[in-house]
């Protein structure tokens, strides 16, 4: 259960990003978040494993406060949340296995790091975390040698070697086109019925949503505008969500 | 809106008006600028043109440029032919008949002669272009140069033949001999060879080539580890909690005293074991003893966060300084066995090598043990304190940060006030550390008591700014004024050395004792006000101590610090290599972290939310983003301190540009020459390569 409480979050620019926001998700939910470019969607998941720190407001996640934790905590919970990223955010001079493999590093004597030295039991997970994503045979490419798609299914791998307990998404088939956004939405949804993982994925198109998510949360202006089931959403709570000359296209 | 509309047009014709003005006056204040900058070089168009400069740059050009690099050995080609003095009756000139084999010979005409008169002489299949000169030989057999149009030597033409007129000497009594002329030419033999300026430059050469490979290699890990404090993208975020770091900051010296006799003690006692000072039974027994050890401290990051885990990871930090001393110890006792060991051809250069490590080690081990002891210290401090900093009471907070805060202040100022006890201008220092922690303590004042932790608005963050800047001044000049600053900057006199307090090993004088006594109080207000909750920003004081001391290092030429270095160490090499390191380190150092400050932060993004800890995000995320980069400003530092060592000799630091000194200060521009010529080429060739691995990197 991820519980978070009035969260805030003001950029030093005075920027209000989020505007207490206070959510319920139970364990095993597909949650997608929609909202316009600057709604609050990023800062939001940002702020669940704190790559951003928020400004007010509590985030619990199975009854640790993880606003509270401190450094060396926090290293424990965020190994336990695996993160994939609009822009893949892979090291594109890295091998493929390197990349996945760095996914662990969580959950490693940090003494190893000064050696490169990954123990064989972690390549061996690393392989079948590429097995899983269907890439087995570009262990050895660079990353920037693969596809946008295949690029993301590496950073799904690479999530997978810290065996997350939830996955957040950062728009991830925002650079993808329609074809590969399906293939990759495919794995999280995968993720999220055979591993029971939790997955909250902030997304452009509501059609994607609509297809994959248990449940839609709309932000506006860092404000929840809607929190339901994707099949309540109708023309008017688009249009609500989206703004007045929005029109809802699909994505196929 | 409407309003403005209609009025617009007036104003921006006005404002062209002005910005032209403006442009003028940039204009003629540029050209004033430029004009002062010609008279304050002296440049002269008058000079150039006297004729005796004139002559004086050509020849040291036409020297410059006849490098004297080649030589080659003469034999003295001598052909002659009979002379009579006074004809007798009926003499004919006998006719000269060529010799079958080409070799040369001379013909005279007429073959007799009185004394003054001029007889002709020939010359066939000699070398071309090359100097002769025809000596008489009279009936005594002395010799005589006879000169030829007022000279000594002519020239023998292209074709190999010549013809010249002789006068027949005056000698006295010397009518009716039979003398002869002989003509003498100085003929190349053997193959051209090297000049011994050549050779000596060639050896110099090589000196000068490794002198700048060795300092450059030798800064590349220092340069590398400071570029990460130097990059801003990295460290800005970091911070810690105030009460933390105070925790640090005063076990710092203390485990830096204990570790510098402790641990020191350790390494020494396993050099010495490990050099062969001991038995060598001992020693592989101490070998096995700390690689298992080393082996059984493998452990993995605790999973618990109980305070018996972190007393029990506090014990292990401990244990592992011991092995990672003993390990530098066990190196560097190696290192000297090996030195000791081979001495002869290629493993004896090897062993000196391996030698010089091993006993920079045994040098450096009491800071070597006094690093660790700290960092060891400070680890385990914080490990334990962290908890208990993190539930205490606001109030609590205050006044422990109100003492370690003191405490820290006073331990500041205190160093910095010993280093600036060395040297009159030193003492800036003092003044300049205090002025930056009392520019902290009015802002975090009015955060706390005016704004009570609302949003800073505009007007908040500029009147924080004022106070800042008042604090600043206000400390500075107290400080200044209390330390007497000023006078010894004046008069170059140090503060008087006497104990005011002394404690165990350690005799603190009046002066330290009044900079730490600033540092108490200041530190004291900072941190009561702040509370040991509050987030100090260490990556930007890291970053921005970094920062100054890089710039400042690299605004000292390497031909000053070489200066300094061959006071030091002696003229020779070795006086240009540390010039020349601490220059690249200071340089290489900007550079590198330039790079860090250009890479995606794509990659540290992800690994901090796998939890990975900041080493293992700075290894995977950042290191293979800057290897290239790294590589090419390295090879580009390689070929700056090729070009540098060949003038650090000019003040003595080895190399080539020693020799060229020389050969200029004796005028001798055709040794001179030689150098400039292995000079160009040299720097063509490492420019050539550097450019061609960057481009292959970048």
């Amino acid at each position: 259960m991820l519980k978070i409480e009035n969260l805030t979050k003001i950029y030093d620019n005075g920027f209000k990003a989020l505007d207490n926001v206070s959510l319920e998700i139970p364990d095993g939910q597909f949650v997608a978040i929609i909202g316009l470019s600057g709604s609050g969607k990023s800062t939001l998941l940002r702020c669940i494993n704190r790559l951003i720190d928020p400004t007010e407001g509590r985030i619990i996640w199975n009854g640790i406060d993880i606003t509270a934790a401190t450094d060396d905590e926090l290293r424990l919970i965020r190994r336990r949340i695996g993160m994939i990223f609009q822009q893949f955010n892979l090291v594109k001079r890295a091998s493929v296995l390197t990349n996945v493999m760095s996914g662990r590093l969580g959950y490693l004597n940090p003494v190893y790091a000064l050696f490169n030295y990954f123990p064989s039991k972690e390549r061996d997970r690393a392989m079948k975390a590429l097995t899983r994503v269907g890439i087995p045979e570009k262990a050895r490419n660079r990353a920037s040698a693969l596809s946008g798609g295949q690029q993301q299914r590496v950073g799904i791998a690479r999530a997978l070697m810290q065996e997350p307990e939830m996955m957040l998404a950062d728009e991830p088939v925002a650079s993808l086109d329609p074809a590969t956004s399906h293939s990759v939405m495919k794995y999280l949804e995968l993720l999220n019925k055979e591993d029971g993982l939790t997955v909250l994925c902030s997304l452009h198109f509501l059609s994607l949503a609509r297809a994959y998510s248990d449940r839609v949360i709309a932000l506006k202006d860092g404000r929840i505008e809607y929190d339901g089931p994707p099949s309540d959403i109708d023309d008017d709570r688009f249009r609500q969500i989206y703004g007045e000359e929005a029109v809802e296209v699909e994505i196929h | 809106m409407t309003q403005a509309n209609p009025s617009s047009p007036a104003p921006s014709r006005s404002r062209a008006a002005l910005r032209r003005t403006l442009i003028l006056i940039a204009v003629a204040i540029v050209l004033v600028i430029f004009a002062y900058g010609w008279q304050v070089t002296e440049i002269n168009l008058e000079r150039p043109q006297e004729p005796v400069r004139q002559t004086n740059v050509t020849n040291a050009l036409r020297e410059l440029l006849s490098p004297n690099v080649l030589t080659q050995d003469y034999a003295t080609l001598a052909v002659s032919i009979p002379f009579q003095i006074d004809c007798p009756e009926g003499f004919e000139t006998p006719p000269v008949t060529p010799p079958a084999d080409g070799t040369p010979y001379i013909a005279v005409e007429p073959a007799c002669a009185s004394s003054s008169e001029t007889v002709t002489l020939t010359g066939y299949n000699f070398a071309s272009n090359v100097l002769a000169r025809v000596t008489w030989i009279d009936g005594d057999e002395q010799r005589r140069i006879r000169q030829v149009d007022g000279q000594d030597n002519f020239t023998i033409g292209l074709n190999g033949t010549f013809s010249v007129s002789i006068e027949v000497p005056r000698i006295r009594g010397s009518a009716g001999e039979l003398h002869a002329l002989e003509v003498q030419q100085a003929v190349p033999s053997g193959v051209p060879r090297f000049t011994d300026t050549t050779r000596e430059v060639l050896d110099k050469m090589v000196e000068t080539i490794f002198l700048a490979l060795i300092a450059t290699a030798i800064s590349i890990l220092p340069s590398a580890i400071l570029s990460f404090f130097a990059a801003h993208n990295l460290m800005r975020a970091v911070r810690m909690s105030l009460g933390n770091l105070l925790v640090m900051f005063t076990l710092l010296p203390l485990g830096f005293l204990v570790g510098g006799v402790l641990l020191s003690e350790v390494g020494g006692f396993v050099l010495r074991l490990a050099s062969g000072q001991g038995g060598g039974v001992e020693t592989t027994g101490l070998s096995l003893l700390v690689l298992g050890a080393a082996v059984a401290a493998r452990r993995m990051p605790t999973s618990t966060l109980s305070f018996e885990a972190r007393l029990r990871s506090a014990a292990m930090t401990l244990i592992g300084a011991v092995i990672v001393v003993a390990l530098i110890g066990l190196i560097g006792g190696l290192g000297l066995l090996a030195g000791r060991t081979f001495t002869e051809g290629i493993p004896g250069v090897l062993g000196n090598f391996v030698g010089s490590l091993g006993r920079l080690i045994e040098l450096s081990l009491p800071f070597i043990g006094g690093a660790i002891g700290a960092f060891a210290l400070t680890n385990v401090g914080t490990a334990l304190t962290i908890d208990a900093l993190k539930t205490i009471s606001p109030a609590v907070s205050r006044v422990i940060g109100g003492a370690l805060g003191g405490l820290g202040g006073a331990i500041v100022l205190g160093m910095s006030a010993t280093v600036g006890m060395s040297a009159a201008w030193l003492g800036l220092l003092t003044p300049v550390v205090a002025a930056i922690m009392g520019g902290a303590i009015l802002p975090l004042l009015f955060r706390r008591v005016v704004m009570h932790g609302r949003r800073s608005t505009q007007s908040d963050r500029l009147l924080m700014s004022a106070l800042g800047w008042i604090g600043t001044i206000a400390v500075f000049a107290f400080t200044f004024v209390q330390l007497n600053v000023f006078r010894a900057m004046v008069e170059g006199t140090l503060p008087p050395n006497d104990v005011a307090l002394a404690l165990p090993g350690l005799n603190i004088s009046t002066y330290v004792l009044t900079a730490m006594g600033i540092g108490l109080v200041l530190g004291a207000v900072g941190g009561a006000i702040a509370g040991t909750r509050a987030a100090f920003p260490v990556g930007s004081v890291l970053y921005s101590m970094t920062r100054t001391i890089l710039n400042g290092l690299r605004a000292i030429e390497p031909l000053i610090m070489g200066l300094v270095f061959v006071i030091w160490v002696g003229i020779g090499p070795f006086a240009g290599v540390l010039a020349l390191t601490l220059h690249s380190i200071a340089s290489l150092g900007k550079l590198y972290s330039e790079q860090i400050e250009n890479i995606d932060t794509g990659p540290i993004e992800a690994l901090e939310s796998t939890g990975a800890n900041r080493l293992q995000t700075i290894m995977y995320a950042v290191v293979p983003q800057i290897i290239p980069p790294y590589i090419a400003f390295t090879m580009y530092r390689w070929d700056i301190n090729v070009r540098m060592s060949t003038i650090i000799g000019f003040v003595g630091g080895g190399g080539v540009g020693f020799l060229l000194q020389q050969q200029i200060n004796l005028l001798r521009y055709r040794d001179a020459g030689v150098a400039v010529l292995a000079i160009a080429i040299v720097v063509s060739i490492l420019d050539y390569a550097s450019a061609a691995i960057r481009e292959r990197y970048v």
